[in-house]
């Protein structure tokens, strides 16, 4: 039995190996995921943008100035373009993830 | 039969455990199912490593799976030094994923189902990042609000830049909590169709079978998408906590 520990570090080395080649990688997400995806984060956005707004007019309400609704407008269209940022950067992502899929076929 | 039922957050025990500010705080249901959740996992993953066999049993080797699942995705997404917040990300894994499987045990609560819930635990990721962000780079974490482009275009880029951080948390929660909670009442509303085509009488009892088989299929598709809305979750933690980490801007 005086092998034990090499055949033991013999099989390591080969699950290893296995496991090298076969890395855990994010699967392409479905259609439906996309679709949701991009919608979430266009309305997660405007929302933002326009609470953060909200937040700004309600505080310079307080200190006397009425800005209302002059910062709200302002940053709901920051939100929307924010909005378009983020389903800009999750279409690249997703892009990425499927080429990453593809060249794994090939 | 209400679909929506399923959602409600009822108390279990009549009277106020106690009160915070004038508001009474209950025992309802979610915490229930939050602690039972905690403690199952908690005892599961426990009890399951404590025999630290060389060649392992079933249940340890379902442990130590986890643990490498989650482990290979921290390095994949963050790096070697991304392994120190491993703690924080297997425990929201291992959390959110209790709490879906948990969820499609007939009867029981889901608890991610509840916006609260998930907007608590996004939170915390994004309270993190931030915190991580400032303790590593100082100041200079507020880079990652400012792309390259010329000075005049920043005053309006640098606002878009912090309302699309901010969006984070939203857009986090709200994946987990919406996919649970579409997944859920889909079950409801079928077998709500089983029920009433059962008592319909006549050739519609028979076509009672078909939502039924529906159930079945959609139950399998849903323990997926529980496990992978706990995945997405975990890897989008890793992601954020990359960027904090390194700093890499988008471009």
């Amino acid at each position: 039995m005086a092998s034990d520990p090499d055949r033991l570090r013999d099989l390591g080395s080969r699950l290893d190996q296995l496991q090298a080649r076969q890395a855990p990688k994010r699967p392409p997400p479905s259609q439906t995921g996309i679709a949701g995806r991009f919608a979430t984060e266009l309305v997660a956005a405007l929302l933002v943008g326009g609470g953060l707004g909200w937040g700004i007019d309600w505080l310079c309400g307080r200190i006397g100035f009425h800005t209302a609704p002059v910062f709200m407008i302002v940053c709901v269209m920051l939100g929307a373009a924010a909005g378009i940022l983020n389903v800009v950067r999750a279409a690249r992502e997703i892009n990425a993830q499927i080429d990453a899929g593809r060249t794994d076929k090939e | 039969m209400n679909p929506m039922e399923q959602f409600i957050v009822k108390p279990l025990i009549a009277a106020p455990l106690f009160q915070i500010g004038g508001h009474p705080i209950y025992f309802t249901n979610q915490a229930l199912l939050m602690i039972i959740v905690t403690l199952v996992s908690a005892v599961f993953l426990t009890f399951a490593v404590k025999p630290g066999a060389l060649v392992p049993s079933r249940i340890q080797s379902m442990a130590e799976l986890s643990y490498e699942f989650v482990g290979n995705m921290i390095h994949s997404a963050t790096g070697e030094d991304g392994l120190k917040f491993f703690p924080f990300v297997f425990t929201l894994f291992i959390f959110v994923l209790c709490s879906n499987f948990f969820g499609m045990v007939p009867g029981s609560f889901t608890v991610t189902s509840q916006i609260a819930v998930t907007l608590a635990l996004a939170c915390t990721v994004i309270f993190t990042v931030i915190v991580v962000g400032f303790a590593k780079h100082g100041i200079g974490f507020l880079k990652l609000f400012v792309p390259h482009a010329p000075l005049p275009l920043l005053f309006l880029l640098v606002p878009i830049e912090v309302i699309s951080f901010l969006t984070r948390p939203i857009s986090l929660s709200v994946r987990l909590f919406a996919n649970m909670l579409a997944g859920h009442t889909l079950l409801a509303v079928f077998a709500g169709f089983v029920v009433s085509l059962g008592f319909a009488g006549g050739i519609l009892t028979a076509v009672a079978i078909a939502p039924m088989l529906l159930i079945v299929a959609i139950m399998l598709l849903e323990l997926l998408v529980a496990f992978l809305q706990a995945y997405v979750f975990a890897i989008l933690t890793c992601i954020y906590l990359n960027e904090a980490l390194h700093l890499h801007d988008h471009h």
